[in-house]
């Protein structure tokens, strides 16, 4: 047979099992067959040692020829059945995508640590330190620094637990002020979050054991609008533009004047529903101007500084901000109230 | 403090309503816990006559009476009770009407017999003797006055009064008394305040004459008046002066303690009642208990002294416990003939400690606790003499009693206008600041911005420039301070560095599915106890609470353990299948003192584990990540705490100190503890932990050479630990060896009995060229070696 027709016969017959071929192994197959070692066509090329010396680059050219064309060929009926397959394999490998699975479990903080955290983070951007004080406490820090001799009636709207006549499990945060005021020097700006205690019986209510949060800012001419700015800055932070803070009035030993703080019912925005009693107002706070009778037991010249305080309850803040009906949920530990937080 | 709004009205107007003046009171200070009506149930009850009244022909109890209402037709009703008869006046509930307990009176039949209406007693109608004395249960309640039929029953009663609940500040003892919410009242309201002018009819003769009263104890007793009525006349109040102590909660005696109620509740002094022929040698003596001094109250207790009570006596001994209660003896009876009114100040402290350590608290006891003036005793004192001679009750001796040998000096204060507008942080002008004081009764002489302010006798809350601050911004009105921003420097604020550290922590936790809990401080003894410490820990030593709630919260907790245990219990009771819990919180340790002397406050991480994937591996997996994020290398050590299995506890040591104790929860612990299951528990002490904690320094270059890797199945004994050999091949193979790992422990017959053989993979690599053949090979031997020499473990065949 002539190499020409051979040629002829050799692409004719790969052309077809080309297309015969439906996979990739085939087509590899078909490669070596014809373009391998052994191959076919490399057979022919290597039978051009019989040809004569004129005909041998022609013949060379016309094999090369074929072969580029043979090679292109199967390059292109490569990626062909490549992305046949691919689109095999990818339907094959379909699953089901709504199946469940177990997640990896992400935990949680106590949620009056998830409150602390945005208080102290409000706060902190204002310029306030986080400082923290004994919770087994001096009489001295507790109650006589703060303006609170003892037998005085004060003393009794804070049933307190004693270690013995000059040590108390402090009932408030407040000697915090005090031990700052004793050894800083103002300008002081700072928060005590903190545990207290008070001998009240367990219930929905009530615990002998709370957390609070105590602000202390002394400085030269600070005025009760400055605190009330502060806390306003604070209540919008925590519960929205809309919210706004009323001082009322009120009493506490270590400051004057004084004032309880309400803020706009977040949860009826002032409307007035269930949670506010229908005032459109919830107390969350007690605050006032530092007394100079405080200042100056704290060795800070009242004259020259004046300050403010407040107190916040951050069980109340985070019963209000979840809406928890009963305190005793926050200190037992129920994975099935703990796990609702995040 | 319930008040009679009637009452109130008396001295000050209220034109607005009750919700209106509500929210006025408490924007000035005036805090109100509620108004109610003083009978919102009685409706519809009117005076009626009984016309007729016969027998009922069905019954041998039972009348039927003809009942004149006012109404065009007399009304026929059934009526059972005994007193019932022609010709008296009663209250009856017409059909429709409303009594207390939510019952609404319908027409009936009662034995066949037609009944439109109900003939009431007292009882019925919510009005008990002391409002009206009537024969209670047993009858009709008859009225003995000629009311007109028809007139509606409860402005008779006073029952058409409200009575609101005044919730008053510790620093105003001065508004405990219907004067002084109504001095308030006044000033909120704009109204004219119009206390009574106080008159005394005085029938002569001398006091002196009659009774002698010695103050021993003037510290304690700053105040003493007494005034002497004679020929007493005994007998009940009118209808108004019950009312209203009925409105306040009390009860009605009679004409003469009335009155000394009755000035409590107006003037907040509390006054007592001698009768005088009680009092043995007509002398008054207030001095101290002495030791074991025995005392009968009106109360009919008997009390035994201790020597530090204040008590008012006679030549004979006490008559009663000063401010807090008179003794039975010189109680006032039908007999009284002379009475001897006390009107005192007494000093709040002691009638603190005296009510507490007694047990008693009283109206008056209160009062005096929360501090009476001495300055207005003898207002109160006229006004009871007052009542007297409005009452009819006996003859005013004349002259008074009085010792008080130190009169309290009105508080005056020299104040700056602008200094207290800057304070509030409120624009108040001056001339208004001088307006609201003089409206408070306060004395004001201004000069330009420096005004001369004196506080009225019955104030004895103001001290200093603050408190007049307060008083002006009460009135100005605290909504009118307005919004501004601190000015000062802006310090740096954020967390400290504990702080920063604990809420790194407790993300940590958080993003390997912990959750944090929180217990109470205080724990029970026996729970410590049960943790089976050694005799040297001293967390056997909690510090004691003086006055517990109980037991079970008596001691500050000196680990976290006992409440994280309750925690799990809690957990593992309700269902909880699986669980991770944390707490982070302060323990207490009593035997290290702090400089002043308290005990050492330090924080300490407790975690526990049980049911899902938890393992002993697994927790002390989570303690090991936590140390390695604070970059401190931590070895693992067998430990001896007995609360955890013997063979599954360990402690997490880094340079010789314990960092962690984990392990799982020994079964005689959990069964004290209520724990079901295997329980893991780990605690973490936080300032060893914060101690070692390395900052992060500088990065490593990535290696830039290749590493190789060899893995060795090395036979040992079964008592063998793994830890140990591991830290000997890490320090032994030098840092050539990059890593090692331990992937497969095997056991079975083929390697022996009673021996494990442990699969490690060890990383060479070289910081600074391609590791040779012979190098791992030298390495790979030194590691056998070490194994061999040290552990007895051998490359498996």
């Amino acid at each position: 047979m002539d190499i020409r027709e051979n040629l002829a016969q050799i692409g004719e017959e790969m052309r077809k099992e080309m297309e015969s071929a439906d996979a990739l192994a085939a087509l590899e197959a078909l490669r070596v067959k014809v373009l391998g070692k052994k191959g076919s066509l490399t057979a022919l090329l290597r039978g051009m040692g019989q040809l004569s010396p004129e005909e041998r680059p022609k013949m060379g050219q016309m094999i090369n020829e074929a072969r580029e064309k043979m090679t292109a060929m199967l390059d292109e009926k490569q990626k062909e059945l490549a992305q046949k397959e691919k689109e095999f394999r990818l339907i094959a490998e379909t699953i089901d995508v709504t199946e469940p699975r177990d997640l990896p479990e992400i935990g949680a903080e106590h949620p009056m640590n998830l409150v602390l955290n945005e208080v102290l983070d409000c706060f902190t951007s204002m310029g306030f330190s986080v400082v923290e004080g004994p919770e087994v406490e001096l009489d001295l820090y507790n109650f006589e620094l703060l303006n609170v001799p003892k037998n005085h009636p004060a003393r009794d709207a804070q049933d307190t637990f004693y270690i013995d006549d000059n040590v108390v499990l402090r009932s408030q945060t407040s000697p915090v002020q005090a031990r700052t005021m004793l050894t800083q020097k103002p300008p002081i700006r700072i928060v005590c979050p903190g545990r207290v205690f008070r001998a009240d019986e367990v219930d929905a209510t009530h615990s002998p054991v709370f957390h609070q949060i105590e602000g202390l800012v002394i400085d030269k001419d600070v005025t009760m609008a400055d605190l009330k700015g502060t806390l306003d800055a604070f209540a919008k932070r925590l519960y929205g533009q809309d919210i706004e803070v009323r001082f009322r009035p009120s009493f506490f030993p270590f400051t004057e004047p004084s004032a309880e703080v309400d803020l706009t019912c977040f949860n009826c925005h002032g409307k007035g529903c269930r949670v506010c009693k229908g005032t459109g107002w919830i107390e969350v706070l007690g605050c006032g101007m530092v007394n100079p009778k405080v200042l100056e037991m704290c060795g800070i010249d009242s004259t020259v500084y004046s300050g403010f305080a407040f107190g916040i309850g951050v069980e109340r803040i985070t019963m209000l901000r979840y809406g928890i009906k009963d305190m005793r949920l926050l200190y037992e530990g129920d994975l099935r109230f703990l796990k609702q937080f995040r | 403090m319930k008040v009679s709004m009637k009452w109130l009205k008396q001295y000050a107007d209220i034109p607005v309503s009750p919700a209106e003046y509500e929210s006025r009171m408490v924007m000035t200070g005036t805090g109100v816990e509620g108004t109610e009506p003083i009978a919102p149930e009685l409706e519809g009850v009117v005076v009626g006559k009984v016309l007729t009244c016969r027998d009922h022909e069905n019954s041998d109890h039972l009348h039927v009476c003809t009942v004149d209402v006012g109404e065009a037709e007399p009304l026929q009703i059934v009526c059972g009770a005994p007193n019932v008869k022609e010709g008296i006046l009663v209250p009856v509930a017409k059909i429709g009407a409303k009594l207390p307990g939510g019952v609404t009176i319908k027409k009936g039949k009662m034995r066949g017999v037609e009944s439109s209406g109900m003939l009431c007693s007292g009882p019925e109608i919510g009005v008990p003797v002391e409002l009206y004395p009537s024969v209670g249960t047993a009858g009709l309640l008859i009225f003995r006055e000629d009311y007109p039929v028809g007139t509606d029953v409860k402005p008779i009663f006073g029952l058409d009064d409200t009575v609101i609940d005044f919730e008053i500040l510790a620093n105003r003892p001065d508004c405990l008394s219907v004067w002084g919410v109504a001095r308030e009242t006044a000033v909120a309201m704009g109204t004219e305040l119009k206390l009574p002018e106080i008159t005394v009819k005085e029938v002569g003769g001398d006091i002196h004459d009659y009774a002698k009263v010695d103050v021993l104890e003037s510290e304690l007793c700053p105040r003493y008046a007494a005034k002497v009525i004679k020929n007493v006349r005994i007998g009940e109040s009118p209808y108004w002066l019950r009312q209203y102590l009925y409105a306040a909660g009390m009860r009605s005696i009679n004409n003469i303690v009335d009155i000394t109620n009755f000035i409590m509740l107006e003037t907040g002094h509390p006054m007592h009642a001698f009768d005088l022929s009680k009092v043995r040698g007509n002398h008054i003596i207030v001095r101290k208990a002495e030791q074991d001094e025995k005392l009968t109250t009106l109360d009919g207790k008997e009390y035994s002294l201790n020597g530090t009570e204040l008590m008012i006596c006679d030549e004979q001994g006490p008559t009663g416990l000063a401010g807090i209660m008179g003794g039975e003896e010189s109680e006032i009876t039908e007999g009284t003939q002379a009475v001897l009114f006390e009107c005192a100040a007494f000093d709040r402290a002691s009638i603190r400690v005296t009510a507490r350590s007694l047990g008693i608290r009283t109206e008056a006891s209160g009062h005096f606790e929360r501090g009476v003036s001495p300055a207005t005793v003898m207002d109160a004192l006229n006004r009871a003499c007052q009542m007297v001679n409005e009452l009819d009750a006996g003859d005013v001796v004349s002259g008074v009693i009085d010792c008080y040998p130190n009169p309290v000096k009105p508080v005056t204060l020299t104040v700056s206008c602008a200094r207290m507008a800057r304070r509030a942080g409120v624009d108040i002008a001056p001339e208004e600041m001088e307006e609201i004081l003089n409206k408070l009764l306060f004395t004001v002489s201004r000069n330009g911005d420096e005004m001369v302010v004196t506080a009225p006798a019955f104030r004895q809350d103001v001290e200093q420039e603050a408190d007049i601050c307060e008083e002006v911004l009460r009135y100005a009105g605290y909504e009118r301070i307005p919004i501004t921003h601190l000015r000062g420097e802006t310090p740096m604020g954020g967390l400290n560095s504990t702080g920063r550290r604990e809420s790194i922590l407790r993300g940590q936790l958080t993003g390997m599915g912990f959750y944090e809990s929180m217990t109470f401080s205080f724990i029970s003894p026996k729970t410590i106890a049960a943790l089976d410490l050694k005799d040297s820990d001293p967390r056997n030593e909690p510090l004691m609470i003086r006055n517990p709630l109980g037991e079970d919260t008596s001691c500050m907790r000196t680990t976290l353990l006992p409440g994280l245990f309750k925690t799990l219990a809690t957990n593992i009771k309700n269902g909880n299948e699986s669980g991770k819990l944390y707490e982070l919180g302060t323990i207490y340790d009593a035997k290290n003192r702090t400089a002043d002397g308290l005990p050492t406050e330090t924080h300490e991480l407790a975690l526990g584990m049980y049911g899902g994937q938890a393992d002993f591996y697994a927790l002390r997996g989570v303690v090991e990540a936590l140390c390695k994020q604070a970059g401190i290398r931590t070895t693992v050590a067998s430990c001896d705490a007995a609360y955890l299995h013997p063979g599954r506890r360990a402690a997490l040591i880094a340079d010789g100190e314990c960092l962690a104790v984990v392990g799982e929860v020994h079964p005689d612990t959990a069964e004290k503890f209520d724990l079901s299951g295997r329980v893991y528990v780990a605690t973490v002490n936080l300032p060893r932990f914060f101690a070692k904690t390395q900052p992060m320094g500088e990065v490593k270059a990535i290696a830039r050479f290749p590493a190789v890797t060899r893995d060795l199945a090395l036979v040992m004994r079964e008592t063998q630990q793994v830890g140990p050999l591991m830290e000997a091949l890490r320090t032994g193979c030098g840092k050539m060896l990059e890593d090692i790992r331990m992937f497969d422990v095997f056991r079975g017959v083929q390697i022996g009995l009673g021996n494990k053989s442990v699969a490690f993979s060890l990383t060479f690599r070289a910081s600074d060229h391609t590791l040779t053949e012979e190098e791992i090979t030298r390495l790979t031997e030194k590691a056998l070696k070490i194994s061999k020499e040290q552990f007895n473990a051998v490359l498996r065949a």
